[in-house]
This record gives C-alpha cells, sequence and structure tokens, in this order.
C-alpha cells in the first residue's frame, strides 16, 4: 500500500503561516496534481510531503506510516525537480544511478537495474553521455530515471515541465501520463498550468493562499466548481462572471434579462453567475449580454469574440464562418444548464 | 568614408579605437620592458656603464650558483606548501561559513579584513609575534606555559614556514570570498536531490561540491601558485637585518632578483634570474591548467 495521507497539515515561516491546515487522502496509484497561482503554497506541500522542510503541525502518512519525523530517504519517496537537478559533471548512467547509491544491491543487479529503468524511458544509447550533451526533453528524462531507479512508493514532481517549450511540453506531458500508467506508482505533481492538470491527473487540488479551494477529478472541477477561484482557473479562456439578483425566485440579470433557475435559490441575495465562453454564444435565447463586438480572435473552427457591457468585457465563442463584426451590437445567450450560480459575497457555488 | 562602412566593420573600427589605447600601454609598460629584460639578460650592465654582450655567461653563472639553487628550491617549497594549504583552509572555512547564519555578514568581513592590510604593516606585526621572550607574543605564551622558546624567525627549518604563515593569512579572506561565491552559484536543488536519495555527507561532499567547485578551484589554485610564486614583501620585512636569511633559508627568487639588482647592480644577472621566474610561472600555470580544466 502506498496510499498518502494528509491531515491538518500547517507550515509557517517565523510569524507567517503559509499552509493553512490542509487535509487530503490520496489513494495508491492515484495521479494527483496539484494546481494553483504562485504562493498558493502547492510547493510548499509538496516539500513537506518529501521532508525537505518540516511541518509544523499536522501529520503525513504515506502507506499508513507517519513520516513526520523520517529523514527524506526513509520515507520512500523521489522526486523530480522543476531544473531536473541532474549533475552535470555525471554521465546519465551515473545519474540515473545515484538514487541507488545507499541500495543493498550488487553492482550487477544496479546496472540491471539501470538499463531497464534507461530501457523504459528509451534512453539507452544515452547513458553515455553528460547532461550538457542532451536536449532539454532528455535531461527531463534523466531526472524521472533517476526517481524510477528507486522504486518509490510516492514520486513527487515539482513543476517539471515548466523550463520545457510548449511543444516538449505537451510531448512530455503525454509521456509522464504514459508512464504512469504503466508503473502505477502514485504520483504528486505540482503546476500552476491549469492545462497540464486538467490533461494529466486522476484528481486536482486546487489550492489558493494555503487553502485546497476544491479536490475532484478534472471534469468535476471543471464543470461544478466550488467557487468562483475555481472557476476562473480552470478552462481557458477563463469563465466570464456575470453579477445579478434573486427576486421573486427568479434571476434578474444586470443587462435586464430575466432568468428561472428554478427554485432552492436565496431571495434577494445577489449573485454572481459563471458562464464558461464556449456556452456563451450570440443567439436569441434570454439575453445574457448585449453589447458590442471590441475584437474577434480567429481560431479556425471557431471565432471568440469580444463583447463590451456593463463596464466589462466578456468572452463568447461565435461561428467560425460567419462571424458578427467588430463593433456590431449582438446579444448573447447560453443555455440555463450551462449557468453556474455563486454567493457574490462569499463566492461560494449554490449550486 | 567612416558612412561608408557596413555595421559589421564599424564595429571592428571601434573595437580596434577601443583596444588600441590597452594595446599602447601594454607595449610600453609591459612588452617593451620584459623583451628588453631579455636581452639584458645576455648582456653585463651596471646600470649606469655600457652594455656588453656576453651570450650566456649569466645564465650559466646562474645554474653555477649554489645560491640560486637554494633559492629555487625555497620558491618551490613556498608554492607547495603554501597553495595546497591555503586552498584546504580557505575551502574549509568558506564551506562552514556558508552555513552559518548568525552575524554572517560580520564574520566574513573579519576573514575580509588581513586581504585588505597592507602587507608589510602584516609583516611587521607577525614578526613581533615571532620575537624571543620578553617581546614576542608566541613565545611569551610558550614560556607561561612552560615551553621552552621556539626560534621563529632563527632556525633555518622554521623560518620559513615562519614566514609563509602569514602570508597564507593574508591571502585567505580573498580566497574564501571567491570559493563561497563558486558555492552560493550551486542550485539548492542538488543537495536536495542528494538528501532525497540519502547519500552521506561525505559522498555530497566529493561528488557533487567539490566536482562544481572545479572552476572556482582552478581559479584559486593558479592564482595563488603565482601569489606564492613572486612572493616578497613578507620575506623582505620578516627578515630585513638579513633579507632572505638566516642563511638565505627564506630567501625567494624575487628576493634574490631585487638583491642582484638593487644591492650588486648587476642587471644582466637579474635579468637572466627574471627570465627564468617568467617562464617557471609559465610552466607552473600551464601545467596547472591543464591538469585541472578538464580531465
Amino acid at each position: 500500500m502506498a496510499d498518502l495521507a494528509i491531515r491538518n497539515l500547517v507550515k509557517r515561516y517565523d510569524k507567517t503561516e503559509v499552509l493553512h491546515g490542509i487535509s487530503l487522502d490520496v489513494e495508491d496509484g492515484e495521479f494527483v496534481v496539484f494546481v494553483g497561482p504562485s504562493g498558493c503554497g502547492k510547493s510548499t506541500t509538496l516539500r513537506l510531503i518529501a521532508g525537505l522542510e518540516d511541518a509544523t503541525g499536522g501529520e503525513i502518512a504515506i502507506g499508513g506510516r507517519v513520516v513526520n519525523n523520517l529523514e527524506p530517504k526513509d520515507r520512500d519517496i523521489a522526486m523530480v525537480f522543476q531544473n531536473y537537478a541532474i549533475y552535470p559533471h555525471m554521465t546519465v548512467r551515473k545519474n540515473i544511478g545515484f538514487g541507488l547509491r545507499t541500495a543493498k544491491m550488487s553492482k550487477a543487479d544496479k546496472d540491471a537495474r539501470i538499463d531497464e529503468v534507461a530501457g523504459i524511458l528509451g534512453m539507452t544509447d544515452l547513458l553515455a553521455r553528460k547532461p550538457s550533451q542532451l536536449s532539454g526533453g532528455q535531461r527531463q528524462r534523466v531526472a524521472i530515471g533517476r526517481a524510477m531507479v528507486r522504486d518509490p512508493a510516492v514520486f513527487l514532481f515539482d513543476e517539471p515541465l515548466s523550463n520545457l517549450d510548449a511543444q516538449l511540453r505537451t510531448q512530455m506531458r503525454l509521456e509522464i501520463k504514459k508512464l504512469h500508467q504503466r508503473v502505477g506508482n502514485t504520483i504528486i505533481f505540482v503546476t500552476h498550468d491549469q492545462v497540464e492538470a486538467m490533461t494529466m491527473a486522476d484528481r486536482i487540488v486546487i489550492m489558493r493562499d494555503g487553502h485546497i479551494q476544491q479536490v475532484g477529478t478534472p471534469a468535476e472541477v471543471y464543470h461544478k466548481p466550488a467557487n468562483t477561484f475555481v472557476a476562473r482557473f480552470i478552462g481557458a479562456p477563463s469563465m466570464n462572471m456575470l453579477s445579478g439578483m434573486v427576486e421573486n425566485g427568479a434571476l434578474r440579470m444586470a443587462s435586464g434579462a430575466t432568468l428561472d433557475l428554478g427554485a432552492g435559490l436565496p431571495e434577494g441575495r445577489e449573485i454572481t453567475i459563471g458562464v464558461r465562453p464556449e456556452d456563451l454564444h450570440p443567439g436569441d435565447g434570454p439575453a445574457l449580454v448585449r453589447g458590442p463586438v471590441t475584437v474577434r480572435e480567429p481560431l479556425g473552427h471557431e471565432t471568440l469574440i469580444y463583447v463590451g457591457a456593463e463596464g466589462q468585457e466578456v468572452i463568447a465563442k461565435a461561428d467560425g464562418r460567419t462571424p458578427p463584426n467588430v463593433g456590431e451590437v449582438v446579444t448573447l445567450t447560453a443555455a440555463v444548464d450551462t449557468l453556474h450560480v455563486f454567493d457574490a459575497a462569499t463566492g461560494d457555488a449554490l449550486r | 568614408m567612416y558612412r561608408n562602412l557596413t555595421i559589421r566593420q564599424k564595429q571592428i573600427v571601434w573595437a580596434w579605437a577601443f583596444l588600441a589605447i590597452p594595446i599602447l600601454f601594454y607595449s610600453v609598460i609591459r612588452f617593451y620592458p620584459t623583451g628588453n629584460a631579455i636581452l639584458i639578460s645576455f648582456q653585463d650592465w651596471n646600470l649606469l656603464g655600457d652594455r656588453t654582450w656576453t651570450g650566456f655567461d649569466n645564465y650559466q653563472k646562474l645554474f653555477g650558483d649554489p645560491v640560486f639553487w637554494k633559492v629555487f628550491k625555497n620558491t618551490f617549497v613556498y608554492l607547495l606548501i603554501g597553495t595546497p594549504l591555503s586552498l584546504i583552509i580557505s575551502f574549509v572555512i568558506a564551506y562552514h561559513l556558508d552555513q552559518v547564519r548568525f552575524m554572517h555578514g560580520f564574520l566574513r568581513m573579519l576573514y575580509f579584513l588581513p586581504f585588505m592590510t597592507s602587507a608589510v604593516a602584516m609583516a611587521w606585526v607577525w614578526r613581533w609575534f615571532y620575537q624571543p621572550v620578553p617581546v614576542g607574543l608566541f613565545n611569551n605564551a610558550l614560556a607561561g606555559i612552560g615551553i621552552p622558546q621556539f626560534p621563529f624567525l632563527q632556525s633555518t627549518t622554521w623560518a620559513l614556514p615562519s614566514v609563509l604563515a602569514p602570508a597564507v593569512w593574508a591571502g585567505l579572506g580573498f580566497q574564501v570570498i571567491i570559493f563561497m561565491a563558486g558555492l552560493r552559484a550551486i542550485p539548492r536543488s542538488y543537495y536536495e536531490a542528494a538528501r532525497i536519495d540519502g547519500v552521506s555527507w561525505w559522498t555530497v561532499l566529493w561528488e557533487i561540491t567539490l566536482p562544481l567547485l572545479k572552476p572556482t578551484i582552478v581559479f584559486i589554485v593558479v592564482f595563488s601558485s603565482i601569489g606564492f610564486l613572486r612572493i616578497f614583501d613578507h620575506v623582505f620585512n620578516m627578515t630585513t637585518n638579513n633579507p632572505g636569511g638566516p642563511l638565505n633559508s627564506t630567501k625567494p627568487l624575487v628576493l634574490m632578483i631585487y638583491e642582484t639588482a638593487f644591492s650588486a647592480f648587476d642587471m644582466g644577472y637579474a635579468a637572466a634570474q627574471t627570465v627564468v621566474l617568467f617562464l617557471v610561472l609559465l610552466v607552473v600555470s600551464l601545467i596547472q591548467l591543464r591538469i585541472l580544466r578538464d580531465s
């Protein structure tokens, strides 16, 4: 068993508390991605799990064993760093083998293990090279190899793709996901890129200011965001936020339109309506927004239009072939079941 | 005419314009005297009279001179003890200072202070340390706990190490700063990765820190070797009554050159010694660069 449990984890630097008692359960073999803006505490959480920093409070358990007071090497984890942390003066073989330094294995067994890992990563031909002779993606693979060679219970990835160019990042993303499906170890992956989170994760943990905002599958966080922060953070372009008011059981938009969202909304409360650009389009339904098109972004199969209304700009999706012209006043509408309703004061989802 | 040049040609014109000044300076101040010294080494000249061509006489005299060989050996003793010793001490200090947060700046300043101090003043203070009872600090301390006098500057065996000690100490500050800069440049994640792999402190030092410090080590070794091969002011000031004494036991090559040139006024002979020193510096630096750069 290699499940991971975090209970009320607190981290404080002097007087500044950066993690405010977070709790999370990760199942054996799960691929969990921590995502959030910089300074949200995701990397700190990872470093606490790794044992590179001491927890101020709370408990971390790996495979049912509390590891708070164990050295990193005794926690049965391996970590891949943002700058790879592969040693420039060692060959690929030595770099990968570095993780086995303390292992009680014979030299032959170690070599066999290195060859096995190199085989999995497709690096057999590169074992004699130095890191300076490798491309960015290959260096990344060496770093992963060094983590893999120890066959840890939990893999920790600290923004490993952010130093790669866009194309390579997409490719490595796929490779890491395939690798996970093949070796099946538990993976904790930290990133600030929501696309990485969405594409790779079994479950996403969205963090902000040292708090967990939501934990869920990519589909859950996308379709049922817990609050306006998650709603805006996940998905690109971001979700549009419109203000409205509940009157007589129906929703009155700032634009004047009235929508019937069914029962269960608190009367007289100010509401924020979230609608994703792909759900918002010019049409004849109830007018959520009405205003002139300010910018068009043709993407081929569709066109994103920016519409100015009531002092803000919303993004909507229009047809790729016959989009409205810039300056044309359009009425934007969306199906009622695609709307997200948040409490304007707290930002929490109401339904 | 300048207008019609390509951008590349304009860059070259400007590069030469700026390079002209140092080139002129080096030609007049460095290369001309160097060439002249090599020329004088084949001549006999007392600084005032005529220069007479004597061929290899100066070199023959030099290689037959027992004082030269003594001095040659002394110079290498300064080099072979001074360089490794200062390298090790400065690394140990830098390595630990790097991990200290408490009064870090103050401690670093303390180590750097000797480097900024005048070598003459320092030599005289150390000379005072080394004096016999009741003047010298060290011998007073020894006498205080009942240990016999130690002949620091009087012994032909111990005078050289006694002169070397303040020279090593004087250079430490600079080397510590350079080492600390080198240590700081090693990414933290290298150490964190090693910590997760659970390797020992010793492995981290030998297989991560030191190999990654290699450029720093090369620089310090070459730099301090040149310094020890050219040692002069510490020796001269600590042994002024009898420069390089007792019995030439502390005399380095530069001091011999100085005496030959400005006490004996035998410029040709001094120039020959200078040429030998130049070749020694060149060969030692080249060998070090060769060995340490990429092995």
